[in-house]
Order: structure tokens, then C-alpha cells, then sequence
């Protein structure tokens, strides 16, 4: 530690040490399993993690102390064959984590160490976080719209400029630990950002007042960037961690991040070249869907039905040297035969189903029809929320018959909010948002419904649902299939309005 | 009774041999099928065929269907399609561009789902990659605007500016076929080849960097020492999604960027090592296209 605490406006380095008596980094390890809690240690062992995150080791003039529980080891490979015993072995997690916080690292834990800690849950658990996909768009001005040459639509991402474009954003009162990961399968690069009420960038930022509020969970921030893409995915708080009787926090933290977020396109703009974000109405746990629909492929645009267009699988087929009759749709069933034995088993026994199998076999036709490739149930791929309004005019036929058993199937009944009472919720200021100018509309009564799926995986759910002969596969709208990719949305005359699910 | 563990031990390998068989039978039989449709569609697409069985049904229409005869409607059919199978792989051969219509299943859908699907082909590197596809749909009653409904055009091919160009849909946007002189004129055609332009030259750019790599083997295992010239260029890949630029690392600690148009020339490059810009090597970067890069690097080395 310096001996001078200077407010400063650089971010914090890696190197700065936690005690490791601190309650938060206790509750950090403590959140990880033991197994990848050993591994971790493993990774801080390794020689190229020496200078952020060295153990304690023993040094030529330290005395041997008898009292010591844990006495240090004399080498790193001697350190490492201790924690590879220790995986091999059986035991308790208590001990691993006593053993790195009053043996090994006694003298603390770096901020880069409790980092990688995050980050590991954070893969160990990929539900953890909620996600909301943000779309980088250039702030075009009026002038200089339409030159022809610029048409360049992703924003290069350097993240070294892009880090250091981001802490200048940051305010000098407020300082952060920037840690920048790839995720393991994705093409993601995931940045964890933790922020710290201070001006000082030293050990007394730490020992502030409010030691305890200084690590709750909602100051960590992650954004992922997907390769080639202009989108980015911001991870929203997951749970309400204000320790109580600190009313303040809360709304202090919602604002810290709001900042982050504003600073986020300034740090990827440069001078006369400014992005700001967009919203893209979909949010969800699950990066896979998320990648899948708002990533740098060709699956962005064509959910649904259409990703039979964009599909990978039958490679070579699609292709104008290939000389044989593409296969028909009825034969290419047969190949998930043995998927149906297990769907046949699950599907919900509510409703007397017309089992002659020429029906069965249509329905499972429709719904692949109407799903394509996309919403099996093991993809995992799955958003796990779907909010509509629907703004269609009060039937005269009924028009939607299906949607209130689907509801009602999966768990949820319909929800309606009552407006006037209590908080919004971010979705429902999503879906109030362009009530104003439908006032107007006096061509009829539309009511106010609202739907709710949810479920693991939605529109896998949808699909079975369609397979089972509860919704006719036929008169299902297209916003049920998911082929728009969104999460929130409203719909007007059975399609979902503004419809930016598209990709364009 | 309890099976003794010898028969246990010695049923293993069998086991394993069987399923290995079993295997290899049914990679056979994956094969034989594939022959066996490949051969089926060569036969129905010669013109003997044809003929023959226009000759057969002629027959057949004069003289009095009998049980025993067989029925060659379905094998016509199929021929027929066969045929239509094989213009269209004509036409996607030859032009690129080709479109068809598709039917949206969305009951609610625009214009009574009607669709048409633009289906670009490419090829790059001696072989065809999967087509992209833009479906295209007329949403607004009255006017014939098209607009784009689905794609699946990847987020590095600037889709949405020609769209802005090409297909505007917004206000005073006229369609194709209208003579009204308004400036914001639709043009598929040139929205099309637009596209396809984008594409192509994408494909080309990463084809080109790919080379690049191949030329200084850098996708190959470090060489033996003592073998072969020492490597000069540490790395080369694209520095951005749409693979306009490109950086280059020597061994040296030198890094370069170099930005490419459209079409492939090489427009600004920049190399820095650690006693500042390298200004030769800059020159030598930028004296042509991109393909060439190789070749005038290692001029500059040997």
C-alpha cells in the first residue's frame, strides 16, 4: 500500500490487495464449488499469474512459526502439488477456503484475483446474470448522412482504447476494476466491471466507512461483446443485495451503473465518428440465445421457421452443384424418431388428444414447419421470459383461442397489470411506452392484455405445445414461434409492432 | 446364479468388435444411399430417360390400363421435378442472384404471406458456400414497396445502408415500377447486385488473409530448428468483422495495420516497432492490392 492516498482519477489496479479478513471475499469464495474453487487457486499458482496473484511463500529469513496452522509453503510448485492433493482428495469446501485465507494469501486477495473468482461463478452458474442486448448505433447527424463511403456499421473494439475511452468517462468520485475474459465456448469477450465509491485508488478506498456495502453484488457490472457484432450484452442486477437499512445504496448503485452504461458508447466513439445504444426489446439468462440472435452470424434475422435458411447442419446440400432432389420435408421426420418416443412421454395429459398417427405426424409437420431448426428442447438456447401486449381489437371471433391455455400450461396465468398500483417494472414501461399515440385510435375497442410465458425454454415449450394438438400450429401467430428474437414486445394486428427483431 | 467374471472380461472386446462393425456397416449403408440417390437423379436427368418414358405412357393412354402394367405418373413426376431441379441449379450456376417465392406460415402475416426470397450464391476458394438469402415482403397496403421481411445476411455485410440506398421505404420512396421522378427511387436490381458485390468482396477479403497466412505458414506447427527460412511475420489476421483491416506482427515485435477498400487495395498502412514508424515497409505494404502483400513483404525480407 502507498503511503499517500491522493484522489485520483485512474482506475483501480489490479494489484490492489483485499484483507483477506474482508466479508466480502469470504462470501466470494464461498459462492464457488470446491472443485472450481481448486481449480481457480490452480490458475492463481500458475507461473504467469505471479504478479497479480502470488501467494504467501516462505522466505529464506522467515523463522519457522510452530503456532501456524497453515504453514506456508516453500515453493510454488510445492504450493501446487498441495491444492492438486487437495483435488484429488475428498472434503469439505470450509477448508480450502480457510486454507487460502489465513494460509496462502493471507496478506489478501488482489482485486484480480477475486475477478477471476466472479467470473468462475459466473460460468459455473450462466443463469446468474439477466442480459439485455444493446445495439451500437452511429449518431448520425443530418449533414453527414448519406456520403456513400461510410457505411461501416460495426464499431471496431479495441479493448485496451476501449478501457482506457471508458475510465475517462468515469467520474473522479467513483473508481473501477476493469477485468476483461473470454468465455470459454462463446465468441464472447466478457468485461467485468466493479465499482468503487471513492476517490482514491489505494488501500483506503477499501477501508471507507461503508465497508460493508463497498462489495455487494449490484457494484459488479459485466458486459459481454459479442465477435463481429454490433451489439453488446449488459448484465442487469439480478437481485435487489442492498444490505437493509441503507436505503441510499440502492438508488446510489442504479446510478453508478447508469453512468457506466452512458459511458459505454462515448468509450467506443472517436472524434466525428459517435455511437450511441438501442434498445432491442430482448433480454433473457441464457448467452447462447442471446448470441444466437443477436451475434455476428446469420441467425439474427431468420428466427423461427426461417433459420431453415440460415441452418448449418445439412452442409453441402444447399448448394447449386448438387444435383439431387432436395429431400422432402416428410422424410427428414423420420431422423428425429426417437426424439418423439421422448416427447410423446411428456406431453401434458390435460387434454384428450386425437392419437391416429397420421394426425400426430401432421402436427409434428406444422410445428416444424412453423419453428424450423430452432426451439428443441436440449439447444439450450432457450429464453426463459416472453412478455406481449396484445393491442388487437376485441374479437368478434374469437381470434386468439390457444393463448390463455399456453399460459395457463406454463405455469403463469395472465397477467394484468394494474398500472396505478405500485412499481413498474422495466417491462412494463417497455410496454406502456407507446400507449400516448394509440389513445387516438377510436376504431374500436382494443384491450389492455398482457401475456407472460415463462418457462426454461419458451418456445421449446410452444412447440411441444403444437406437437400435442393444444395450439393449432396452423392459426398460430408468428410472434409465438420466437422468429422475431425478441423478449418484450407488442402486438398490433397479430404481428409484433415496430418489429426491429429483424435485424434492420 | 451368479455369471462368473471371466465371461464378463472375454464379452467385452466381442462387444466392442460388434459395435464397431455395426458402425462401419451403417457408414456403408449412409454411402450406398447417397450413391444410390446421386445415381437415381443422373438417370432421371438424361434425356433418354425422358424420352423413354413419355414413349411408355403414350402406350399406355391407347391401350387399356391393366393391372400388370406399372404406373409411370410418379416416375414422370419425378422427372419433371428432377428437370426443374436442374435449371435451377443452371440458373443459380450462371447468374448468382436468383429468386423464388415462399409462403410465410405466420397466418397474420402481410400482403397474404406472400414472400420473395432473393438467394445469393458465392464461391470462394473453389468451393460454394451456403447461400445467403433476403426475404423481401410488401407490407404497406396500396403501394408496392418492398421491404425487407427476413435475412440472413451476417452483421459485417452493411445490409441496412444499401437498404437505406436501394429500398428506402420511408416517405416520398416510389416503388420500381412508377415513373414518377422522385429521387428515392426503389431498385432491386441494384440493391441485389449491391449485395452480392458486399459479399463477394467479403468472401474475397477473408480468402485473401487466409493465403496470406498459408504463404508465411502460419497455421502450421513451428518448424523444426535448422529447417526451412526462420519465421519473419509472427501473425496475420483481420482486425475488424468485415476484414478491412488487416494487422500483421513480426517476429521482431514490429505491428502493422493496414487498411483495405472494398475491392481490395491496399489504402493506409502503418507499421510501428519499437524504434518508430517503419516507413519502407509502410511504402512497400501499400504499393498495390492486397493479394500481393505476401510477396512484396518477403521482397523486402530476403
Amino acid at each position: 500500500m502507498s503511503l499517500l492516498s491522493v484522489p485520483t482519477t485512474s482506475a483501480l489496479p489490479s494489484l490492489q490487495l483485499i484483507p483477506a479478513t474482508h466479508p466480502a471475499v469470504t462470501r466470494i469464495l464461498y459462492r464457488l464449488t470446491r472443485l472450481s474453487l481448486l481449480s481457480l487457486v490452480l490458475d492463481w499458482l500458475d507461473e504467469r499469474n505471479q504478479e497479480t496473484s502470488a501467494p504467501y511463500l516462505l522466505t529464506s529469513d522467515d523463522e519457522d512459526d510452530e503456532q501456524d496452522f497453515y504453514p506456508p509453503a516453500s515453493s510454488l510448485r510445492a504450493l501446487r502439488e498441495v491444492y492438486t492433493d487437495l483435488q484429488a482428495r475428498k472434503g469439505s469446501k470450509r477448508d480450502v477456503v480457510d486454507r487460502i485465507l489465513e494460509g496462502d494469501w493471507r496478506d489478501g486477495i488482489s482485486l484480480y484475483q477475486l475477478a477471476m473468482a466472479d467470473m468462475q461463478y459466473l460460468y459455473d452458474h450462466p443463469a446468474s446474470q439477466k442480459w439485455t442486448a444493446l445495439k451500437i448505433v452511429r449518431l448520425s447527424t443530418e449533414l453527414s448522412a448519406p456520403s456513400g463511403t461510410e457505411k461501416n456499421s460495426i464499431p471496431r473494439f479495441h479493448p485496451a482504447t476501449f478501457l482506457r475511452n471508458l475510465q475517462r468517462e468515469a467520474l473522479p468520485d467513483v473508481k473501477a476494476h476493469y477485468n476483461l475474459d473470454r468465455h470459454p465456448t462463446l465468441p464472447l469477450l466478457i468485461l467485468r466491471v466493479f465499482i468503487l465509491e471513492s476517490p482514491y485508488n489505494t488501500g483506503l478506498a477499501l477501508h471507507s466507512v461503508k465497508e460493508r456495502t463497498t462489495f455487494d453484488g449490484s457494484k459488479t457490472f459485466y458486459v459481454a461483446f459479442p465477435d463481429a457484432s454490433p451489439y453488446i450484452y449488459v448484465s442487469l442486477a439480478s437481485s435487489p443485495s442492498a444490505a437493509p437499512g441503507l436505503v441510499s445504496s440502492a438508488a446510489d448503485n442504479n446510478s453508478l451503473r447508469k453512468l457506466m452504461l452512458e459511458g459505454i458508447p462515448k468509450a467506443f466513439s472517436k472524434p466525428r465518428d459517435r455511437f450511441k445504444l438501442e434498445g432491442t426489446s430482448l433480454s433473457a439468462r441464457n448467452l447462447d440465445a442471446l448470441v444466437e440472435r443477436r451475434g455476428g452470424g446469420r441467425t439474427n434475422a431468420a428466427g423461427g421457421g426461417w433459420s431453415v435458411y440460415a441452418d448449418d447442419k445439412k452442409k453441402g446440400s444447399d448448394n447449386p452443384l448438387n444435383v439431387q432432389l432436395p429431400t422432402p420435408e416428410s422424410s427428414i421426420l423420420e431422423d428425429d424418431q426417437e426424439e418423439k418416443d421422448s416427447t410423446e412421454k411428456k406431453l401434458g395429459m390435460k387434454r384428450k388428444r386425437v392419437d391416429d398417427p397420421s394426425v400426430v405426424k401432421r402436427r409434428r409437420l406444422v410445428a416444424k414447419g412453423r419453428f424450423g431448426s430452432t426451439a428443441k428442447a436440449g439447444d439450450g438456447k432457450g429464453i426463459e421470459r416472453l412478455d406481449v401486449r396484445l393491442e388487437d381489437h376485441f374479437p368478434i371471433v374469437s381470434a386468439l383461442p390457444d393463448d390463455e391455455a399456453d399460459a395457463a400450461e406454463t405455469g403463469e396465468p395472465i397477467r394484468k397489470d394494474k398500472k396505478q398500483k405500485g412499481r413498474r417494472s422495466t417491462i412494463t414501461l417497455e410496454l406502456d411506452r407507446t400507449e400516448e399515440e394509440d389513445e387516438l385510435a377510436s376504431d374500436g375497442w382494443r384491450p389492455d392484455v398482457r401475456i407472460t410465458f415463462h418457462g426454461q425454454h419458451v418456445f421449446a415449450g410452444i412447440k411441444e405445445l403444437v406437437e400435442a394438438g393444444v395450439i393449432d400450429g396452423e392459426k398460430m401467430p408468428g410472434w409465438m414461434t420466437g422468429e422475431e428474437g425478441i423478449s418484450v414486445g407488442i402486438v398490433k394486428d397479430g404481428r409484433i409492432k415496430g418489429n426491429k427483431g429483424s435485424g434492420l | 446364479m451368479i455369471p462368473s467374471t471371466d465371461d464378463s472380461i472375454l464379452e467385452d472386446p466381442i462387444g466392442a468388435q460388434l459395435d464397431n462393425e455395426i458402425s462401419s456397416l451403417q457408414d456403408q449403408i449412409a454411402a450406398l444411399k447417397a450413391q444410390r440417390s446421386i445415381q437415381a437423379s443422373t438417370i432421371l436427368s438424361s434425356q433418354s430417360t425422358r424420352s423413354t418414358l413419355n414413349r411408355l405412357r403414350a402406350s399406355q393412354k391407347q391401350s387399356k390400363p391393366s393391372p400388370t402394367t406399372t404406373d409411370t405418373t410418379p416416375l414422370l413426376s419425378t422427372s419433371t421435378a428432377q428437370l426443374s431441379h436442374n435449371r435451377e441449379n443452371l440458373y443459380r450456376l450462371c447468374a448468382g442472384i436468383t429468386t423464388f417465392r415462399i409462403q410465410d406460415p405466420d397466418p397474420n402475416a402481410v400482403d397474404e404471406g406472400k414472400v420473395l426470397g432473393l438467394r445469393i450464391d458465392v464461391a470462394s476458394t473453389g468451393k460454394y458456400l451456403r447461400p445467403y438469402y433476403v426475404m423481401l415482403n410488401k407490407p404497406f397496403p396500396k403501394s408496392e414497396l418492398l421491404r425487407v421481411h427476413r435475412h440472413t445476411i451476417p452483421p459485417c455485410i452493411p445490409l441496412s445502408s444499401l437498404v437505406d440506398r436501394y429500398l428506402p421505404n420511408g416517405k416520398g420512396s416510389v416503388s420500381i415500377g412508377s415513373k414518377e421522378p422522385v429521387a428515392r427511387k426503389q431498385d432491386l436490381c441494384r440493391f441485389a447486385r449491391g449485395l452480392r458485390k458486399e459479399v463477394v468482396g467479403y468472401h474475397n477479403r477473408v480468402g485473401v488473409i487466409k493465403n496470406l497466412r498459408k504463404e508465411f505458414k502460419l497455421d502450421e506447427k513451428v518448424s523444426r530448428k535448422g529447417k526451412g527460412r526462420e519465421r519473419v511475420i509472427a501473425d496475420i489476421s483481420a482486425a475488424d468483422a468485415e476484414a478491412k483491416q488487416i494487422r500483421i506482427e513480426w517476429v521482431d515485435g514490429r505491428i502493422g495495420r493496414c487498411v483495405v477498400g472494398e475491392d481490395g487495395e491496399v489504402r493506409k498502412c502503418v507499421i510501428i516497432g519499437e524504434e518508430g514508424r517503419d516507413f519502407e515497409t509502410e511504402r512497400r505494404v501499400t504499393r498495390g492490392r492486397m493479394e500481393g502483400i505476401g510477396e512484396r513483404l518477403r521482397e523486402g525480407i530476403y
